[in-house]
């Protein structure tokens, strides 16, 4: 996998995770800006999936590869639930779990790295 | 205060810091049924009561899950069947992993007392618990 692109992913997620973190800290509620840039790097995820499935398909070496897929349909699921489960929360809860997700997408897009390369599984 | 006669309705359960709690469930509901699917699907024959109680892991936390997602009375009990069950399971699962280590090589969500996951499934089912209580 591009080593570059997932640092970008990593990069967005971290600064989104810790804009998240500020709101939730000040008792904001999510915003529609903080939901477009949700958007964004929703977009970044699906480009990394398709991408890593392409390359996988492309590839002759011996890697778990269910548990690839599984790490990267992983990746595109969490943020959207996220998003989805924390709407409608009156108290600052709602922005803590939206930060959850942000924290755990950096964590998956290392896992997809780590089978990719071979040492997991 | 609670009027005698009257009906006490609870607290919703998936409100509120329940809302955070239901996140976490839902993060190990996916996580435990990835990996058992994969698990299951591609290596069941190396070590099918590790990956059968991967499953079982899963179905559990699906359970807690939506339970504490739903909040109603009949879910409140379900929740609490399903939470006391994913403590004695994580419990005992971690300590016969310590005991049998060579049972246990493939790892499952509760081995070691979920060690893989930074001892969060310890912790969850008191969490779980607490907050059943909490917003009875």
């Amino acid at each position: 996998m591009t080593g570059t692109y997932a640092t970008v992913i990593t990069v967005v997620a971290l600064l989104l995770a810790g804009w998240a973190l500020i709101c939730a800290a000040l008792n904001r509620r999510p915003t529609l800006c903080l939901f477009a840039a949700g958007v964004l790097l929703e977009a970044l995820l699906l480009v990394f999936a398709v991408g890593g499935v392409v390359q996988m398909a492309g590839s002759d070496r011996q890697f778990a590869r269910a548990e690839f897929v599984g790490y990267l349909l992983g990746c595109l699921a969490i943020p959207p639930l996220a998003f989805y489960w924390a709407r409608g929360e009156r108290s600052r809860s709602g922005m803590v779990v939206i930060a959850l997700a942000l924290l755990i997408t950096p964590v998956m897009v290392l896992r997809v790295q780590q089978v990719w390369a071979g040492s997991v599984g | 205060m609670v009027e005698p006669g009257t009906q006490h309705s609870p607290a919703p359960t998936g409100q509120g810091f329940g809302r955070v709690l239901v996140a976490v469930y839902g993060l190990f509901a996916l996580a435990a049924t990835s990996r058992s699917a994969v698990q299951i699907a591609t290596e069941l024959y190396k070590a099918p009561l590790a990956y059968l109680l991967s499953a079982f892991a899963a179905i559990v936390y699906i359970v807690a899950t939506v339970s504490l997602a739903r909040g109603d009375m009949t879910s409140r009990r379900l929740a609490t069947v399903a939470i006391s069950i994913e403590l004695v399971g994580v419990l005992i699962v971690g300590a016969a992993s310590e005991w049998f280590p060579s049972v246990f090589q493939h790892p499952t969500v509760w081995t070691g007392f979920g060690s893989g996951y930074g001892f969060v499934p310890l912790l969850l089912p008191f969490v779980g618990l607490w907050w059943l209580r909490h917003t009875r």
